[in-house]
Order: C-alpha cells, then structure tokens, then sequence
C-alpha cells in the first residue's frame, strides 16, 4: 500500500495525487458508502426523531428489530400471520420487475443484433441517435404520454372503439398493462446498448460459418449469437431489473389504484408516515433482496460484475 | 430464397414497429399540446392552439421549479464531472486486484435504486447536521445542496464511464514524452490529457445534465422542502393533468433532439479529425469526404425539424384560435339541438300514432308496459324516454330525468341533459340564452364565471 502510494505521488506529482485521491475519498466513502451505511444502521432504531427527539443518543436509544418484524409481520394485533399488504407488495414488485426484464430482453435483442450485424453506416448512427433521444425525456414526461395513450379515454381505447375492436373501453391502467408497457419502454435503452456492444464484437465469419454448415438462423441465434452475448444480456438485465425494481414515478403516475409499488410504500413512510426509521428498514429490504438476486442471476450465467456497464 | 425474403420484411418491420413504440407516445403527447381541450387527448379534436405553452409559461410553481431545476443540473455538471474524472483516472493506476472492487462499488452507484440513494443520502446528512447541532436553515437541510450530492453520488458514475471509454484509446507515450522533455505533471495533465479528453468532457457535460434534470427518485427524497421541475411535475400529473404538460414535453423534446444532434455532430467531426490524422498526408481529402457522408441524415433531421416548427408557426398565425374555439361550440350545440328536436319529434310522432292505437283498442297496452306505469295510457312515456337521453350523450347522471312521466313535460328533460353537456364540455362562452326559457341563464353565467377564472 505505501509502495504503490509512493508510485502514485511520483507518477502524477502531488497537486494531481491529492486531487484524485481526495475527490475519489469524497464520492465513494463519503457521499457513497457512509450514507449506506447510516442507513442501514438507522434502520435498527426506534423513531425517535417523531417520539421523542431529546432521546437520541441516550441509553434508551438501542438497535431494534421491530421495523423488520413490521414488514414482515404487521403491527403486535396484526391477527395475520404475516403482513399480507406490505409483503404481497414486496413479491408482487420483484415479480413485476422479473417480468419488464423479460418483456425487455425478447423486445430488445432482435433490435440489438439488426443494429450490431444487418444495418449499414448511416443508418445505425440515426437508430442509435433516435434510441437515445426518448431515454433523455423526463421520466415524468413519458409516464405522462403513457396515460393519455392508455387513459380510459385515451388514444388507444379510441382507436378500438373506432376499428370496432372493442365495444367498451379498457381500463388498462387498472389492469396495469399501462404501468408494465411504461416501465419496459423506459428501460429500453439500458438493455440495447450492453447487447449491442457484445453482440458487436461478434466475429462475423461465425455466423457465416455456421450458415455455411446449414444452420437454420434461430439455431444460430441460440447456439452462436445468444452465447457470446450473454455478458451484455446479463448485464443489460441486471440495470433494468433494479432500476425498475426501484421504480418510483411511474408506478405513482400510471400505476393502478389498487396496486401499489414497494418504492410507494417507502416513500409513505417517508412521507405521510413520519417514520423515517422503519422507511430505512424497508429500503434496506429491498436492496438486499434484489442484490441477492441480482448475484444469483450472475452466478447462474456466470458472469463477473465487473462486465456491468461497459 | 422466398424465406429469406419473408425473414427480411419480418425483420424490417420488426424494427418499424419497435420504432413506432418508441416514438409514438412522445408523438402522441406532443400533438395533444396543440389541441385546445382542457383534457390532453387526441381523437375528438377541438382547435388548434397555442395557448397552452402561454399557461405554462404563467405556471409560477413550474416555473420555480424549472429554475432550481437548472441550478442543480448546473451544479451537478460542475460537481460529477471532475468526480468522474478523477474516477477513471485513479481505476487506471490501480493494481488489478484493487481495480475490480474499486469498479464494482463505483459501478454500484448506478444499480442501487435511486429511492435508496436518496434516502441514504437525506439520513446521513441528517446525522450530520446532528452531530454539529446545525440548525434547520444550515446546508445540512437545504434541498438543494442535498439534491445535488445525492445526485451527483451517480450521476459521477455515469461521466466516469464517458472517461474510462475515452482513456482507452490514450496513448500513455505521449505523456511519457512530455515528462522526458521536462514538462512538469501538471503541465503534462493540461496539455497533454486535457486536450485529449475535452470530446469526453463535453459529453459528460450534456450526459450529467441531461440525468439531473430528468432525474425524480433520488431528488423527491432530498429536495425536502424545495421544489424541482420534476417534483412539481408529479404533483401536477397526479392530481389533474392538462396539456400545458404536454407544451413542456414538447419543449423539452425539442431541447433533447437539438443537444443530441449537436453531440452527434460534434463527435464525428473529431472522429473525422482522428481519421485525418492516422492517415497522415491526407489530411484535407479525408476531411471534406467524412464532413458529406456525416451530415447527410442529421442535415435531414435538422431541415425536417425546422421545416415542421415553421409550418406550425405559420399555421398558428394564420389561424385565429377563438374563432375556431366559438365555431367547435357552436357545431355542438347545434349537433345537440338536431338531436333533441329529433328526439321531440319522434316522441310527438309516437304519442300520436299511440293515440291513435289506444283509440282503436287497448290489446297493444298491456303487452309492453311495465307495472306500475300504466295508469297514464301511455306505456311508451318512461321506459322510452330514459332510453333515449342517456343514449344521446356519455351523460351517467342523468338518472333523475325519468320522474316526470306526462307527456308535455319532455323537452325539459331534455333540454337539461343539453345545459350540462355544455356546460362540461365546451368553456366557450357563447351559449345560446335567449333560444330558450330563461332557466339556462343562470347556469350559462356560472359556467362562464368558471371559465373566466381559469
């Protein structure tokens, strides 16, 4: 460690040393890790800051399991074995983001490949151009398109009942097809690109020579392409499964009434509940359970993290 | 070879679709801008207009909000920008066993869900604020420094990449070079290093403003009692929507197109320059042979864009928005009053032919009434009416009308189902008052009371 500082001071001098050193200190320990870390210690501790605020730090003031038990469990008179609102929501989000990633992968890998192998120079700079352009709008703004095009008396029920489809409107955003069409749409970007800078790197004369040895074209995709590019696919996987995971505007803007997020429950806690503490408590929850997930889906395909956003 | 050709139009029109997915919701809601419905929709289209970008622009919130918006955006540039730096440079020097943990946990920053960042972020500095007895007004709760670090705690992340792209293709000779020659490693970094990665350090710029101002998990968080455009914005869409936000969408999509195109262009001109420069000797031919091939189709984006903006603005100056408003109101009313006379005179033809039936005998009564009506000889009165006037519009309450069940008494009903439609649908406030009795005038004021107030 002091040899390899001692090379670092006299590669770079010290004014840029410090500069690196300092800056890198300040972004990953301090605005990074340590606000994880209180967090997640503040997780364990009882709501003073709304009981009692003059408590803080004194002997009363010890770690507690409780919010953990209450997301889990419910309140002590809850007659239920479980809490079956707040846990239901739990699975019902992971599942719902499992979901969008699939929906996601099927929807992006043919677009990827056509980028990567079919279209030619100019036209794969204005389809990358123009896969860019509407990730860089607000998200709020596309979760707003999203209910005029899904609304009961929006684009879509009114183009069926135009063609004679439908003879009663649907209610997609009850049914939730508005908020997994919104999430799988927002994310689109983040599943092409790690594809496409894998499938690229594919050795054209593979394919060839596995047309040559008279490979229909889905063998191979499954056998030649889909294999090389598992890195990018994992990876491609891994961003939208979290971030729609951890999805906030849209399931606030076009989720269903009568289904909510787990990020909408958080921020309840955060917000109408007062009870930053237990608000902690089940953000920690969510991330441990999608980061085990997330290892898990790596370990399966044998993927390293350090292959994530390239 | 018919299946290969059935592949390929499978395949484009794939990829056509999957476009139209991409684009169609944006289009969708940039069109409802134009519409003067106060509900954003497309399909029954009232008149073109612009006065919902005027609504926006007089939004005080909004515009608060799209205020700070742009100072944290800002500042996030200023703060993640030289952090990303920093990072990329330092995951260069590491040795390999540090580097991929130094990686993973900068890389993490991204994947941790924005709402637990903003949590982290908004309890740390809470402690901190703590622990120093710092009082409410102090930086430790102001929105916005907070929304800038929890921001930047990613948004760093994102640049640092930029920078890890761009420094692999740096050739570490040239710095060597300029050591050897005695230039001292601070001189070497600004003339050296700088210059080479000025490309990446534009597109960090844009990328990390670009992120910041869309960005809502993190900042609904740490904003506390501030407001951004995008946290005013989710209050707005969630309690009520109208299209002014979909004038701000327009905006904004237009900003975006415009700064990606400039990257765009930017990007190749220095890739141009690369080329030209690997390829010594010929530098010029390569210059002007890249500088055509490039500005092909972003030219015919550009030309396409301004060409549709100028049509618009000509259209709006050629066309008065009122008179169009008054001639929308106007041909409903009028669609209304066709449908109710309609309706009276089929009711008076009915009653008469019924007359005339009941004159003849009364076998045809008891076949068709329902209990309880008949005492009026007129089985055809109540069943028939309520049929009729909720059918002639999407009016759900008008649940009341079937109580009055004489004969004479049916243009009223009638005629209220009308005042409501209008009233809801149209803000206009040329109603017709005089057409009728005067129980319409009071209800015609206070709908034009309400649209005065809005």
């Amino acid at each position: 460690m002091r040899l390899w500082l001692k090379k670092f001071f006299l590669r770079n001098g010290i004014v840029l040393s410090l500069y690196m050193l300092l800056v890198t200190f300040i972004w990953i320990v301090v605005m990074f890790v340590l606000p994880q870390i209180f967090m997640f210690d503040f997780s364990f501790r009882f709501n003073w800051t709304q009981i009692d605020p003059s408590k803080i730090g004194s002997p009363e003031d010890i770690y507690t399991l409780q919010h953990y038990k209450f997301l889990l469990f419910g309140s002590p008179n809850n007659p239920d074995p479980l809490n079956i609102v707040d846990v239901t929501v739990f699975g019902r989000t992971i599942l719902a983001a499992i979901f969008v990633t699939l929906f996601d992968v099927i929807l992006c890998y043919p677009v990827a490949y056509y980028l990567a192998h079919v279209a030619k120079g100019s036209i794969t700079r204005l389809m990358m151009l123009s896969l860019v352009v509407p990730f860089w709008i607000n998200e709020l703004l596309r979760a707003f398109a999203f209910r005029i095009l899904f609304g009961e008396e929006g684009t879509i029920n009114n183009i069926l009942l135009f063609l004679g489809v439908l003879n009663q409107p649907i209610d997609f955003v009850r049914e939730n097809i508005a908020l997994y069409t919104g999430l799988g749409y927002a994310y689109i970007l983040l599943m092409i690109f790690p594809i496409y800078n894998a499938v690229e790197s594919l050795d054209r004369n593979q394919i060839e020579a596995a047309r040559d040895l008279g490979s229909p074209w889905w063998r191979i995709h499954w056998r030649v392409v889909i294999p090389f590019a598992k890195p990018g696919i994992t990876s491609g996987c891994t961003m939208v499964f979290m971030l729609s995971a951890g999805a906030l505007a849209l399931p606030q803007i076009i989720g269903g009434p009568s289904s909510l997020w787990f990020t909408q429950i958080i921020y309840q806690w955060f917000n109408t509940g007062s009870n930053w503490p237990r608000g902690s408590a089940y953000a920690v929850s969510l991330m441990v359970i999608c980061v085990i997930l997330v290892l898990l889906i790596m370990k399966i395909f044998k993927v390293k993290f350090g292959e994530i956003g390239r | 070879m018919s299946s290969a050709k059935f592949l390929r139009l499978v395949t484009s029109s794939y990829i056509i679709l999957f476009f139209a997915y991409l684009f169609g919701p944006l289009i969708v809601m940039s069109i409802t801008a134009f519409n003067s419905a106060a509900f954003p929709r497309l399909s029954p289209w009232d008149c073109f207009s612009t006065e919902w970008f005027g609504v926006l622009v007089n939004d005080a919130r909004m515009m608060g909000g799209f205020k700070n918006s742009l100072i944290i955006g800002i500042s996030v540039v200023f703060v993640s920008v030289p952090m990303g730096l920093a990072g990329a440079l330092m995951l260069g020097q590491l040795s390999n066993r540090v580097r991929p943990v130094f990686y993973t946990v900068t890389i993490s920053t991204i994947l941790v869900p924005g709402v637990v960042l903003g949590i982290s972020t908004l309890i740390f500095w809470d402690r901190m604020g703590m622990m120093f007895n710092a009082g409410y007004d102090s930086i430790f709760y102001d929105g916005i420094v907070l929304t800038i670090i929890g921001q930047s705690t990613f948004i760093s992340a994102y640049t640092m990449l930029v920078f890890i792209s761009r420094l692999q293709r740096f050739d570490p000779v040239l710095e060597e070079a300029a050591l050897d020659l005695g230039a001292t490693n601070i001189q070497t970094f600004r003339k050296i290093l700088l210059p080479f990665l000025k490309p990446a350090i534009g597109s960090a710029a844009v990328l990390a403003f670009l992120a910041s101002f869309e960005n809502y998990n993190t900042t609904v968080f740490t904003i506390v009692s501030e407001s951004t455009l995008t946290t005013v914005l989710a209050s707005k869409v969630r309690y009520g929507i109208n299209p002014s936000i979909s004038a701000l969408a327009v905006i904004i999509i237009g900003l975006t197109i415009t700064a990606a195109l400039i990257h765009e262009v930017l990007k190749r001109r220095e890739q141009a320059r690369e080329i030209a420069l690997k390829k010594e000797g010929q530098v010029g031919n390569v210059k002007t042979l890249s500088r055509t091939a490039f500005r092909k189709p972003v030219t015919l984006m550009v030309l396409l864009i301004f060409v549709a903006g100028l049509s618009t603005v000509w259209m709006a100056r050629a066309y008065d928005v009122n008179q169009c408003k008054i001639e929308v109101s106007e041909e409903k009313r009028k669609k209304q009053e066709e449908l109710s006379k309609k309706r009276l005179l089929e009711m008076q033809k009915r009653l008469e032919s019924q007359e005339a039936a009941s004159a003849n005998g009364s076998d045809s009564k008891s076949s068709k009434t329902a209990p309880g009506t008949d005492q009026y000889g007129s089985i055809f009165a109540p069943t028939n009416l309520e049929g009729q006037v909720e059918s002639t519009e999407d009016q759900k309450e008008n649940s009341k009308t079937p109580k009055n069940q004489y004969q004479n008494i049916f243009a009223p009903t009638n005629l209220e189902g009308q005042v409501e439609s209008i009233e809801e649908k149209t803000e206009a406030s040329k109603t017709p008052k005089n057409q009728y009795q005067n129980i319409f005038a009071p209800v015609n004021l206070e709908g034009q009371v309400k649209s005065e107030k809005e």
